[in-house]
């Protein structure tokens, strides 16, 4: 039975249209996956199915009523939104029953009771933390169950959307994740789901519906259709699954050496670097790979341990020495960490070079003008011109650009950590050969860090594996997943699983 | 429609100083009209005489309103550099100009010190300012015990009092003040990184840019600009007092803000900063010829100044609506 009804549905924004009438209705009792590049359109489709954005044309009917006449209607829809967006100095109770009249709260707020509400609740989605925990202490895995959790608090809704809910969560939890999602279908509401991980689609789906370039292209049973069919309708093309990217040019030369660096989060941290290499670290969210590699640029402290650059001695602490000596991190928190949301595409890529475009104290705009057309064009940034705020471009995008006015600077060693987070398959692979190129052509070294096992082992030359701050094992790429996999988890690659750590 | 919509963004985005421009145009032509001695010569110049120090401080103070800062103690360091200046010249003999000089150099040193303990303490601007306003508002009643310091050398008043031509001396200071900024911010290095700052600390620093020596260098820009408006105000008045600069900090930070230099960092243009000071001048200037009630002018100047402010995000809010009209009736 069709719960939800999109019929026609069109929204533009300048410059762009974004949903290009549009049909999709969604049943009870089925889970129905939501795929498309970046950029496709699939956000817009959830924040217009929300209520959030109003449409151009077309219209949406819910449980069979107009909902552009009664708004009240998407009270129905049940929203998980990608990024975390919990209140962090408040308890996972309070978290979960705001806002609280429409979780039937009246009058004044007895903590105790939340708290009494929540167990049941956290217990349900097994997570397990007590309901006086402030969310800004809770693991992040934790945290967007709660999200999940809160959405379904309000015991009337009928669909339940969930945008990317497994990107940071542990091979484990999203198990977990996927047991609750089935069994909420079993009460015959109808789910939403929306992943870049293909495997996961499959592993859930009952149906699947593809986007591309703000149009449906494509609505299938998943029983009928397969990985490749999905890649091939999202792209518009045919990619090659067994393109492997690691450097086939490893120099000799240590580029940069590590040696017992302890710090925030990790400890005793020793590897070294080859110019033209591609060094994977791998290992499950919050195993300290971040923080090893933020300490060694220089954002983070280091409490012990040193680094050496072609051998000598590199200063830590110092993000700008860091980046004058060639060693740049290109962060994870592309929004929090990378972009300069409210300045144009030119000045995000020239804002690392800037002394090189400067005349005696003045930048010269034409110069800077140049060398943002280049990096447009190098790194294939789609953007209507250079003069766009970056904000508005996709993260694909944001992500070239980020990568571009990196090499700028004429880097020596690149950290690239989760460089394709949110990221489609198809920009995914232009961002794994401009990586290859990158350590083959230039002799840079790169580190990169990956929570996908894929990725990681189609692009490293070598990769090690990182558990609770320590390394757990180091392998060359031919090995096999299985041996990584357990490093990952910790447990050790030469005691054969039998002395599992903690 | 997509394409107007676009256009019609766009310019609403490019015009927000002339937007503001406008405003001010209009607001004169009305005083104008409403007053007729509003647009008489010595009105205008005295007008802009005043204006020139809240306008100066109010563009120093947007290059840290673009770092998402501010500072609160702007006023006390523009008297207290100017009770120094004060003490040389009339109690220690020091030539006029070298002690203006040295006062300047220690407005400087006074803002890097707001810096310093912002950045290295890593302490809330807001929190810090108002702090530091009290300790150098307290040093001026230690120097001064409350009297003022008279017998300033005529040599300077020019400073204050001049004219060039039809245009106050202070109010050409501001002009300069105004070029070297802008010049800082739209065109070098240092400005960019400035706005970079403000768009993303986080980002910028991972970027490389020494976050820290820039915000210390806005506050000793700061600190410098204070001073200037201080020396100048003394050779105005021919004596050095404590009380001025009282209500510089909030009119410096409410001119920027009616020019457009957003609180939260990383939007705006310093020159805005000067506009909205003449926006104030302006409407003050007004209520004062209209003869209202000295006691109803603080009230009826304060409204005027928050309609100013809500002026950018009620036009937005109206363009908003104007669209939904627009798209029901299309539909």
């Amino acid at each position: 039975m069709k719960i939800l009804e999109a019929k026609n549905i069109t929204k533009t924004f300048p410059g762009v249209v974004a949903l290009d009438n549009v049909d999709i209705s969604i049943s009870k009792g089925e889970i129905h996956c939501i795929i498309g590049e970046n950029g496709a359109g699939k956000s817009t489709l959830i924040k217009c199915l929300t209520g959030v954005y109003e449409l151009d044309s077309g219209s949406i009917f819910i449980d069979g009523k107009d909902a552009g006449k009664d708004r009240s209607l998407f009270d129905k829809i049940a929203y998980v939104p990608q990024e975390i967006d919990l209140f962090s100095h408040m308890t996972v109770a309070e978290n979960l029953f705001l806002p609280y009249d429409k979780t039937g709260m009246k009058g004044l707020i007895n903590k105790k009771d939340l708290e009494k509400r929540a167990v049941p609740l956290l217990k349900g989605f097994k997570i397990d933390v007590e309901p006086d925990t402030l969310i800004k202490d809770v693991p992040v895995s934790a945290q967007q169950l709660i999200q999940i959790v809160r959405a379904t608090v309000h015991q009337d809704y009928e669909i339940l959307m969930l945008d990317e809910p497994t990107t940071s969560l542990t091979t484990e939890d999203t198990a977990l994740l996927f047991d609750i999602i089935k069994d909420i279908k079993k009460t015959n509401k109808a789910i939403v789901f929306i992943s870049h991980k293909l495997e996961e689609i499959f592993a859930l789906g009952d149906v699947i519906t593809v986007f591309r370039n703000g149009k449906k292209v494509a609505h299938t049973s998943l029983s009928e259709v397969n990985i490749p069919w999905v890649i091939t309708q999202m792209t518009g093309r045919e990619l090659n699954q067994n393109e492997v990217f690691y450097s086939e040019k490893v120099s000799d030369d240590v580029l940069l050496e590590v040696e017992h660096l302890t710090g925030e989060r990790f400890t005793d941290v020793s590897f070294k670097l080859r110019r033209g290499e591609i060094l994977g670290f791998s290992g499950l969210v919050g195993a300290g790979r971040s923080e090893l590699m933020q300490a060694i640029f220089g954002y983070l402290p280091a409490y012990a341990g040193a680094v050496k650059l072609n051998g000598q001695p590199f200063k830590l602490g110092d993000t700008n020495y860091s980046v004058s000596k060639g060693l740049v991190y290109l962060p994870e928190e592309r929004k929090k960490q990378g972009v300069l949301p409210m300045l144009s595409v030119r000045e995000n890529i020239s804002i690392s070079s800037l002394a090189k475009l400067q005349k005696s104290f003045v930048i010269s705009k034409k110069q800077e003008a140049k060398l943002a057309e280049e990096v447009i064009n190098q790194y294939n940034v789609k953007t209507p011109d250079s003069e766009k705020h970056i904000q508005y471009l996709s993260g694909g995008n944001q992500q070239k650009v980020i990568i571009g006015r990196s090499m700028v600077c004429d880097p020596k060693v690149l950290i690239f950590d989760e460089p394709t987070k949110g990221i489609d398959v198809g920009t995914k692979v232009e961002i794994y050969r401009l990586m290859k190129s990158l350590a083959e052509e230039k002799g840079i070294g790169i580190i990169l860090i990956s929570s996908e096992m894929e990725e990681i082992i189609k692009c490293s030359n070598r990769i090690i594996a990182l558990y609770h701050g320590r390394v757990y094992g180091e392998f060359s790429y031919q090995e096999e997943r299985e041996r990584i996999m357990s490093a990952i988890i910790g447990v050790k690659p030469d005691c054969e699983g039998s002395c599992v750590n903690e | 429609m997509n394409s107007i919509k676009g256009k019609g963004l766009s310019v609403l985005k490019r015009s927000n100083m002339t937007a503001i421009s406008l405003v001010l145009a209009a607001m004169v032509v009305i005083a104008g009209i409403i007053s007729p001695y509003f647009l008489d010569i010595y009105n205008l110049q005295s007008l802009i005489r005043d204006l020139a120090f809240v306008g100066m401080i109010g563009i120093s103070q947007s290059l840290l309103l673009l770092v998402g800062e501010l500072d609160l103690s702007v006023g006390k360091i523009s008297s207290l550099c100017g009770i120094l200046a004060g003490i040389m010249m009339v109690d220690m003999n020091v030539n006029p100009f070298l002690s203006l000089v040295i006062a300047l150099m220690l407005g400087i040193v006074f803002g890097a010190i707001n810096g310093l303990l912002i950045t290295k303490l890593r302490l809330n601007a807001m929190v810090a300012t108002i702090g530091m306003q009290s300790v150098y508002g307290g040093i001026n009643l230690v120097l001064t015990k409350g009297k003022a310091i008279t017998g300033i050398p005529e040599s300077i008043y020019s400073l204050g009092k001049g004219n060039l031509g039809p245009i106050p001396i202070p109010f050409l200071f501001t002009l300069g003040v105004l070029i070297l900024v802008i010049f800082l911010a739209k065109k070098t290095k240092t400005g960019r990184y400035i706005y970079a700052i403000g768009n993303n600390r986080e980002a910028a620093s991972i970027l490389g840019i020494k976050v820290d020596r820039i915000r210390v260098i806005i506050y000793a820009i700061v600190g410098m600009i204070s001073a200037l408006a201080g020396i100048l105000y003394v050779a105005r008045l021919g004596s050095s007092q404590s009380s001025i600069g009282e209500s510089w900090p909030m009119m410096s930070i409410a001119s920027a803000v009616i020019g457009g230099v957003a609180l939260t960092g990383g939007i705006g243009n310093p020159a805005g900063a000067l506009i909205g000071a003449a926006i104030i001048s302006v409407i003050s200037n007004v209520i004062v010829l209209l003869g209202v009630s000295v006691y109803w002018q603080s009230a009826v100047s304060g409204i005027v100044i928050v309609l100013a402010i809500s002026f950018s995000s009620l036009s937005a809010i109206l363009a908003e609506k104007k669209q939904k009209r627009i798209k029901a009736a299309a539909n």
